[in-house]
């Protein structure tokens, strides 16, 4: 890493001093400013930093003598996607250069040695993959370069500000510090809800942004001050750092054609008395805000005392939109995505099935679930890639923040990089070595560590034992830099059947750690009950007699109904859970699930315009009962061939539903609902077979893509699902796909169909350019192609051998083809 | 200067026959068991809409040849010049129901394909309908003023190639002020988002 040397002898006090006691005080609006200077609308504001330097400059130095002492540098857009680097009229460099130049010739002019210079670095603009089509490493290079630019050019710290994505922050922070040494804040801009574009609520913003290390943590623009002061509350309920505040001016709205905003100087600087009593300690102001905005508010200001700044307890992880808080309810951490001890798991590891991984994590959410822990290490498949893509993937579907479960650094560390939010760690123990590898990483990134009592010599069998390796990974944790709310201890549980003494040593440890260590604690549970019959009765009650010792998280199954049930007692017991309704509602449940375990219930009401023969499974598919369909299935294969089930059951369904969608009579959510159900009947078949040992019935196999460049793959799925019930093998290459992964996947697998997306014109060159690929290297290979924008026409144009206009028609041609 | 138009998710009234229509429902199949089934779904949707939209107005300059001066630059377009006849100014808007709604289509469509469909299409009823409020706050404002709008008109449609999301964009910035994003393809970015031009002429 080429970190630039930030260590020149300071002229001033340093930032990270003055920043904590008292208020500092921010710049307000620029953009405005400019555009009331005849900025025109999609001019970039930052070329003015060269063109008319002498208006930037003055607009610094009336803001300093209005009393603010952080400038903030006029490189709000300033990045490489918006500025060629070296070259053109206007490069990057040159600009940011210019900008830095005109903050620091304003600070002479006016005189002041008080005053600092920020770096200000806005959004890109883009949203970050998976949501856009910004990769999270190339935004993090595109703020190295304007950073290192800044830092060059000796700015005193890097203001990340206006962001509205907790992932975007993420990168530019950690670009900041694999730049430079200076201090950060970050600034996000959270709505009228309180929430950032992207989900995230302030708790999460801070626990973010702390973890990797910023000098402080606020909120600009969107709102006036009065909409900020419950933001600030919260920030402030959570942050240990300063907390920023640097509201617009109102709401801006239009009068007679006009753009106005409304809220004069003297009315923003009495808004301010409950921004400063909700904790707000760095203050200024954005959008609309002038030169007199912030001397009224200063002067304001300065009548009032600040909030005094206190170190923050709360152990906090997230996802990208809210925190899980280890406190007094204790947090369930799913244990299901681990392949130690199930065979499907791994078979869906190395069949790189993440929609199976997908599903476990699904349905422990939908159990009750907190957080998910994710393992996917197997000896013979690439750890650090899996760990990636099932991170990436999950937090796709799931909003529950992730537990990074791996023994291999290099995996840990690319997935705490890219995971969005902070995520929880497992593990680090008392050894050297793994302190001396992870910790690093939770001081990079960011994270809650679990530390497990075990070192070079073993697991202590006394309580005292454990609780010592606890004490001294704290030691070596604080040495660190890594504060101690950020650990977890888990004293660690093993079988009673081997140890009958085990369960009170590890309850004793849970006790000593929280009196002598006030550490939170965490336990795999289940490992109390190893090697006796019916575990789960065990289990309850040990977790019962953890909680009741103050254990704070279990990673346990939440399938488990003992588990279940004793955490739901607890807390009603404990007066955690509120007016027992949680308890009240698990009850419920749970009294269904024993009275009907086979409760089946439609997504969609079935389809009503159609004939079905009276037979229980097709019934079953054609009305998209999923359970039903399974369990007749399992019934049918007692006594019929798993061929005449799909065949004469699964088939026939799937086209009585199929020619009722041709004559709309059947509409798109019952064909896939029945189609899921064909699934779940499919699946027990398929069970049944790989039981047997003997192989798997398949017509054929056909490759399905959307092409490069097209991100839509709701119709591609949908072909997916439909040609699978229909007993095809299909590789599913996914969506944005090189045309040539789909050359290179037909020649591997010697595949004769292949099925292309594209839902818009605009990757409709990209399908003809993948059929043209296909022509030379695979000339017998068929293509057929559908989406939303493809027409006969367009599939003549771009010659391809079918368009099909629907995924019916799909199938329909793959019969005919592999008939 | 942009302006940010602000609607409440409970406010949105979203229609559960469009979200049927989307879906390919032909109407004389629809039964009430399907209204209740969209109804319930709608309510369920509306968890992750974050309704976000942005607007401004600019001047326009209709010329020879399908020729159109736009304040991002000179263009040429049938279409957009005859829905555009008689307009000296224009609205530039941006719409979006957030991002969190991507994500939620993504976790149903990952626990039932036929559920994420459904969410699909009340997604596509959803923007639409903040492009309506949108539309019909701005006919307030110009009828005051004794103006009338066109129709809206948005990028993709007849001859207006997808290219002018580039500069619409540019002038109106809904990055930073609705958290809509252009991506590479020109498409934006989150999914269920719509930008268009609204003429307007004096009544």
């Amino acid at each position: 890493m080429n970190k630039i040397d930030t260590s020149n002898p300071v002229r001033k006090t340093d930032i990270r001093e003055i920043i904590k006691d008292g208020f500092t005080f921010f710049e307000g609006g620029c953009g405005t400013i400019l555009q009331g200077k005849g900025l025109k609308p999609g001019e970039q504001p930052e070329k003015w930093n060269i063109t008319h330097s002498d208006i930037i400059m003055g607009m610094h130095y009336d803001y300093l003598k209005a009393g603010a002492n952080i400038v903030k540098t006029n490189t709000f857009g300033a990045n490489s996607l918006k500025y060629e680097l070296a070259n053109g009229e206007f490069p990057l460099s040159t600009v940011i250069k210019a900008a830095i130049g005109n903050a620091k010739s304003a600070i002479k002019k006016s005189g002041r040695n008080d005053a600092y210079v920020a770096l200000d670095v806005g959004p890109l603009g883009k949203l970050l993959k998976p949501l856009g089509d910004l990769p999270f490493e190339r935004a993090v290079g595109i703020f190295k370069t304007t950073i290192k630019i800044g830092v060059q050019e000796g700015v005193d710290l890097i203001l990340i500000e206006t962001m509205n994505d907790i992932y975007e922050a993420k990168a530019a922070i950690l670009a900041a510090k694999e730049v430079c040494n200076l201090p950060i804040i970050l600034t996000c801009a959270f709505d009228e809800s309180g929430k950032l574009l992207t989900g995230a609520d302030p708790k999460t913003v801070v626990a973010v942004a702390e973890g990797l290390g910023v000098m402080a943590v606020g909120v600009n623009c969107s709102v006036g001050p009065l909409q900020m002061v419950d933001v600030v509350k919260e920030l402030s309920e959570y942050a240990s750092v300063p907390v920023v505040c640097c509201p617009n001016a109102g709401m801006p709205r239009t009068e007679n054609g006009k753009t106005v905003y409304d809220v004069t100087p003297d009315i923003f600087a009495e808004a301010f008395t409950p921004l400063v009593e909700a904790g707000a300690q760095v203050l200024g102001g954005c959008c609309g805000t002038t030169p007199d905005h912030i001397k009224a508010m200063r002067e304001h200001v300065l009548t009032l005392t600040p909030k005094p700044l206190e170190e923050k307890k709360h152990t906090l992880i997230t996802s990208y939109t809210h925190a899980v808080e280890f406190d007094k309810r204790p947090i369930l951490i799913g244990e299901r995505i681990n392949p130690t001890g199930k065979s499907k798991f791994k078979q869906a590891l190395r069949d790189h099935n993440i929609d199976y991984i997908l599903q476990e994590g699904l349905t422990q959410e939908d159990k009750g679930a907190h957080v998910l822990d994710v393992n996917v290490g197997l000896p013979e498949i690439d750890e650090v890639e899996m760990m990636q893509e099932v991170v990436t993937e999950l937090q796709t579907v799931t909003a529950l923040p992730l537990q990074i479960d791996t023994t291999d650094p290099i995996a840990m560390e690319t997935a705490l990089r890219l995971y969005n939010g902070k995520a929880m760690i497992n593990s680090v123990n008392g050894k050297e070595e793994v302190m001396e590898a992870i910790f690093p990483l939770v001081k990079k990134y960011g994270g809650v560590c679990v530390a497990l009592t075990i070192d070079e010599g073993g697991i202590p069998e006394t309580a005292e034992g454990r609780l010592r390796i606890a004490k001294n990974i704290f030691k070596r944790a604080e040495e660190y830099g890594i504060s101690p709310k950020d650990l977890i201890v888990d004293p660690l549980c093993m079988s009673i059947s081997a140890d009958p003494g085990s369960a009170d040593v590890t309850l004793d440890a849970l006790c000593l750690i929280k009196e002598e260590l006030n550490g939170k604690t965490s336990l795999g549970v289940s490992n109390i009950s190893f090697g006796l019959p019916n575990r789960d009765l065990i289990n309850g009650t040990f977790f019962t007699m953890a909680m009741q010792r103050g254990l704070n998280a279990a990673i346990m199954n939440p399938n488990s109904r003992e588990m279940m049930k004793a955490y739901y007692t607890f807390n009603a017991l404990k007066a955690i859970d509120e007016n027992c309704m949680e308890y009240i509602e698990h009850a419920d449940e749970l009294a269904v699930t024993e009275a009907a375990p086979t409760a089946d219930k439609n997504v969609v009401p079935a389809a009503s315009g159609v004939e079905t023969p009276n037979d229980p499974l097709i019934t079953a598919i054609v009305k998209g009962l999923k359970d039903r369909a399974a369990a007749v299935t399992e019934d049918y294969l007692k006594e019929k061939e798993s061929i005449d089930i799909i065949d004469n059951y699964l088939i026939k369904a799937l086209d009585i539903v199929g020619k009722g969608f041709e004559k709309k009579t059947v509409f798109l959510p019952q064909l896939l609902m029945s189609a899921e159900a064909a699934n779940s009947a499919f699946s027990v078949i398929k069970a049944k077979i790989v039981a047997s040992g003997s192989k798997e019935e398949s017509k054929g196999k056909i490759v399905v893509a959307t092409v490069k460049g097209d991100v839509h793959d709701i119709g591609k799925n949908i072909v997916k699902v439909l040609l699978e019930n229909y007993g095809y093998d299909v590789i599913d290459l996914g969506k944005d796909v090189d045309p040539e992964k789909v050359v290179e996947t037909v020649l591997k697998e010697d595949i004769k169909l292949v099925g292309l997306s594209a839902l818009m014109t605009t990757t409709v060159p990209a399908m003809e350019e993948t059929i043209k690929q296909l022509r030379k290297s695979a000339p017998d290979t068929k293509v057929c192609v559908g989406g939303a924008v493809l027409t006969q026409e367009y599939s003549d144009m771009i010659g391809a051998d079918k368009y099909a206009k629907d995924a019916m028609e799909t199938v329909r041609y793959a019969e005919e083809l592999f008939a | 200067m942009t302006v940010k138009y602000s609607i409440r998710k409970e406010d949105l009234n979203i229609n559960p026959y469009d979200v049927l229509r989307y879906l390919g429902y032909a109407k004389d199949r629809i039964t009430e068991e399907d209204e209740r089934m969209v109804d319930e779904c709608i309510e369920e949707a509306r968890e992750f809409l974050s309704p976000k939209a942005c607007y401004d107005r600019y001047h326009v300059e209709l010329m020879d040849d399908n020729r159109i001066l736009m304040p991002y630059g000179e263009i040429e377009s049938k279409s957009l010049s005859y829905n555009l006849s008689g307009c000296k100014e224009i609205y530039i808007f941006a719409a979006t129901i957030g991002a969190s709604y991507d994500r939620g289509i993504k976790t149903m469509s990952a626990r039932s394909m036929a559920k994420g469909s459904v969410f699909n299409a009340i997604g596509a009823a959803a923007v639409e309908e903040v492009c309506d409020r949108l539309n019909e706050e701005l006919r307030l404002k110009s009828e005051v003023l004794g103006e009338k709008l066109k129709t809206r008109f948005s990028p993709g449609y007849g001859d207006l190639s997808l290219d002018n999301q580039k500069g619409l964009f540019r002038v109106l910035d809904p990055a930073k002020h609705a958290g809509i994003t252009l991506k590479d393809t020109l498409i934006m970015a989150p999914e269920k988002s719509v930008s268009a031009i609204i003429g307007i002429y004096d009544a």
